[in-house]
């Protein structure tokens, strides 16, 4: 049952929370209760540099995948979390033990703030995670990717590394509070995908198409459908932000057809 | 108001329009324009009638456009050659009262047992008249103009354009370029006045401000480059394949007095917009905008920058958005959706193609998929309707061409979408050139996602583009 631990290396990063010597142990431990109590199989993690900085796009399924990507890793890895987890005792000193850097994100800059917060992060040489979705995937399927990975990738000039597992919904399903021990989990690491291979990074039009490309590699990774539409639509998540996007009417006369849509690889 | 009167207020001694060796004065336009308000009131038109004026670049397309516009009707521009099957579709939804017919269009007079309107040679009609109707007063929202759209992507429709539209038109071409036209410019009208680029930018701008236009009749390089030279052009306006003509040719001192230059009508080629940079010191301003947008939406006004069409005008909103109306993520592609002074009273006769694209707060869903960067500046990717689904991916053809162009042995590249079983569409890519479909699919796969790449290639000798550059694509489906 017992899967193999990675090598790890605890990387000194004192700007960043989460280095304190109760997060080191705190981590230490977690990774090795996860890897005796799940039935770990990790694939691709040749495909993390050893060091220097990248960003994580792992698809979003369940609250317990920010526990299975981070102990895959041979390398501490940081992400955005919400500011109110350091308000509980329960979690204020195991959740920056997982890299989770709290923003408080309410308010306009809210967004701008995490972006700002993940480039302190990629600027530094570290690795950051963010779910590509936006929020956890209710219907199961791969959904449309959020611009900020592709934006934070021109800017820090780092990799996207697209993540695939498989197994994290069936640990904890949506509402769970606990998970489920025994069951297989299987988390794969694709190649890093570097945006000036899909255009020039100071056009604009490279954006949509790079972020469209690591969900598609996601899709390779975790064998989800996909959907081009954002995650969220059809259910409200508490764990994450709520996206508030301003609508418009649609033309009264425009035809409504379904897109096509079919099965990835 | 009547857009009519933007020729009565300069000095009859000014000239108006130059055509080959003949040049017509302000007063000379004035008086022709009078002649043919005589005219058309004697055959009882008037408010709201729709008159055709199938014609050329040339100096009476313009007197019967404003002596039409002075009695109060609507004018539709025509193209002076359309084939008798296109002719026909084009008047029988447009059903005009009377067609004014140009030198250009001569031919329809062997025609007339087939036209139901009457038809009135315009090289009969006197350049004055002892005594004319004044112009009539029309109301902002009153439709002025008529345009048959260019139909790249299906049937061609006619927008109206209300007085109110036109104007702010050529507001925003004086007002939106580095220095605005002014009455000193010399303009060339090379595009056709049957588009609203050649219409409102070049000719009704132009004249509203008392310069002077230069007419071609059709684009010819080396007589524009004869054009620029004998007459000092300083306003010289074009579609991308005219740019890339003159992009590629020693032009001598030919645009030595040229001050402002327009792209538009279709995407400018990066390399294009640099060509003309480095070789002819000419920075090109590029725009962006529809014949129901009257046309101007985005001008790149003195910060041009390859590849974007520039910021919004001032009184033009306009956003990005999903399918369903939600505006999109910063930096994300969405389509193009704008509401301002210019946007078009909707399509004749046709309310449901009208609800396809406007609402009722006013904004208008052009169709065509943008980005917009940091600072604001607006970047086409390409039409809607040309959007391949593989797998339920979006894949923009302009891409996937891109990458096949920049291949050496690639003349022309149009990929298309087809149905397929298991991805839902697929790409197809139809190429010109002297190519080996293997070598090329290696390239392609080289640069592309998988699911980008063509699945199929077809070699043809000639690829459908539309003479403003844009690709037809549909004729390839």
């Amino acid at each position: 049952m017992t899967s193999t631990l990675p090598d790890f290396a605890f990387e000194a990063a004192p700007e960043l929370p989460g280095s304190e010597r109760v997060s080191r142990y705190g981590f230490s431990a977690v990774r090795r209760i996860v890897h005796r109590l799940w039935d770990l199989s990790i694939e691709g993690i040749e495909n993390i540099p050893d060091e220097g900085p990248a960003i994580l796009c792992p698809n979003h399924l369940s609250f317990c995948d920010s526990v299975f990507v981070p102990v895959s890793l041979p390398r501490r890895v940081w992400a955005i979390g919400k500011g109110e987890y350091m308000d509980d005792w329960k979690t204020k000193h195991l959740f920056p033990a997982f890299g989770m850097i709290p923003v408080d994100r309410s308010g306009g800059e809210a967004a701008q703030a995490a972006l700002d917060t993940a480039a302190r992060v990629l600027d530094g040489g570290h690795l950051f995670m963010i779910y590509p979705e936006g929020t956890r995937s209710r219907s199961g399927n791969l959904h449309k990717a959020r611009t900020g990975a592709a934006r934070l990738s021109v800017r820090c000039s780092a990799p996207i590394i697209p993540v695939g597992h498989i197994g994290t919904l069936e640990v904890q399903p949506p509402d769970q509070f606990t998970m489920k021990p025994g069951l297989p989990v299987t988390v794969r690491f694709g190649e890093p995908m570097h945006i000036a291979d899909f255009g020039d990074p100071g056009d604009p039009r490279t954006i949509r198409p790079f972020a469209d490309a690591v969900m598609y590699e996601i899709a390779q990774l975790s064998g989800q459908k996909y959907v081009d539409t954002y995650a969220g639509s059809e259910d409200k998540d508490e764990e994450q932000p709520k996206i508030e996007t301003p609508v418009i009417a649609v033309p009264p006369g425009r035809a409504r057809a379904p897109k096509l849509i079919a099965a990835a690889g | 108001m009547n857009i009519a009167s933007i020729v009565e207020t300069h000095d009859a001694e000014r000239i108006a329009l130059i055509d080959g060796d003949d040049t017509l004065t302000y007063g000379e336009l004035q008086a022709w324009a009078g002649s043919i308000r005589q005219l058309l009131t004697e055959r009882g038109i008037g408010d709201d009638d729709r008159v055709a004026v199938p014609a050329g670049n040339e100096p009476a397309f313009v007197a019967a456009t404003l002596g039409a516009l002075g009695v109060g009707a609507r004018v539709i521009p025509m193209k002076p050659a359309n084939p008798l099957p296109e002719l026909d579709r084009k008047l029988a939804s447009i059903r005009p009262a009377i067609i004014l017919v140009g030198e250009e269009a001569s031919w329809m007079h062997d025609h007339a047992e087939g036209i139901d309107a009457p038809m009135i040679d315009l090289a009969t009609v006197p350049r004055s008249v002892a005594a004319s109707p004044e112009i009539v007063e029309r109301e902002n929202d009153d439709i002025a103009i008529m345009m048959l759209t260019s139909g790249v992507s299906g049937n061609a429709k006619v927008a109206m354009l209300s007085q109110g539209n036109l104007a702010w038109g050529q507001a925003a071409a004086c007002e939106n370029s580095v220095d605005g036209l002014a009455s000193e410019d010399v303009a060339l009208a090379s595009l056709p006045f049957s588009h609203i680029f050649g219409l409102n930018v070049i000719l009704l701008a132009t004249l509203r401000m008392g310069g002077q236009v230069v007419l071609q009749r059709r684009f010819e390089v080396d007589e524009s480059l004869a054009l620029c030279t004998r007459h000092g052009i300083t306003v010289l306006a074009g579609a991308p394949p005219m740019w890339r003509r003159w992009s590629m040719i020693d032009v001598g001192d030919a645009f030595a007095c040229v001050r402002l230059a327009i792209s538009g009508a279709a995407a400018l080629p990066v390399e294009v917009f640099n060509d003309m940079q480095q070789r002819h010191g000419i920075t090109i301003e590029e725009g962006y905008g529809l014949t129901e947008t009257s046309p101007i939406l985005t001008s790149s006004r003195g910060d041009a920058k390859g590849g974007s069409v520039g910021r919004p005008v001032d009184g033009v909103d306009l956003i990005l958005v999903e399918e369903d109306g939600t505006i999109v993520d910063p930096g994300d592609a969405g389509e193009i959706v704008v509401r301002g002074p210019g946007i078009f009273q909707g399509y004749f006769d046709d309310p449901e193609a009208t609800q396809e694209v406007l609402t009722e707060d006013g904004w208008f869903w052009t169709g065509d998929v943008g980005v917009l960067d940091d600072d604001g500046r607006v970047y086409i990717v390409d039409r809607i309707k040309d959007i391949i689904i593989v797998s339920g991916f979006n894949v923009y053809p302009a891409e996937v061409e891109n990458v096949l162009l920049d291949h050496p042995d690639v003349r022309g590249a149009v990929v298309v979408g087809n149905p397929h079983l298991d991805t839902g569409e697929t790409v197809i890519g139809y190429v010109s050139g002297d190519v080996d479909t293997a070598e090329l699919d290696r390239h392609a796969r080289a640069n592309l996602s998988r699911y980008k790449c063509p699945t199929k290639y077809h070699l043809v000798d000639d690829l459908p583009v539309a003479p403003t550059g844009k690709k037809i694509r549909r004729e390839l489906r």
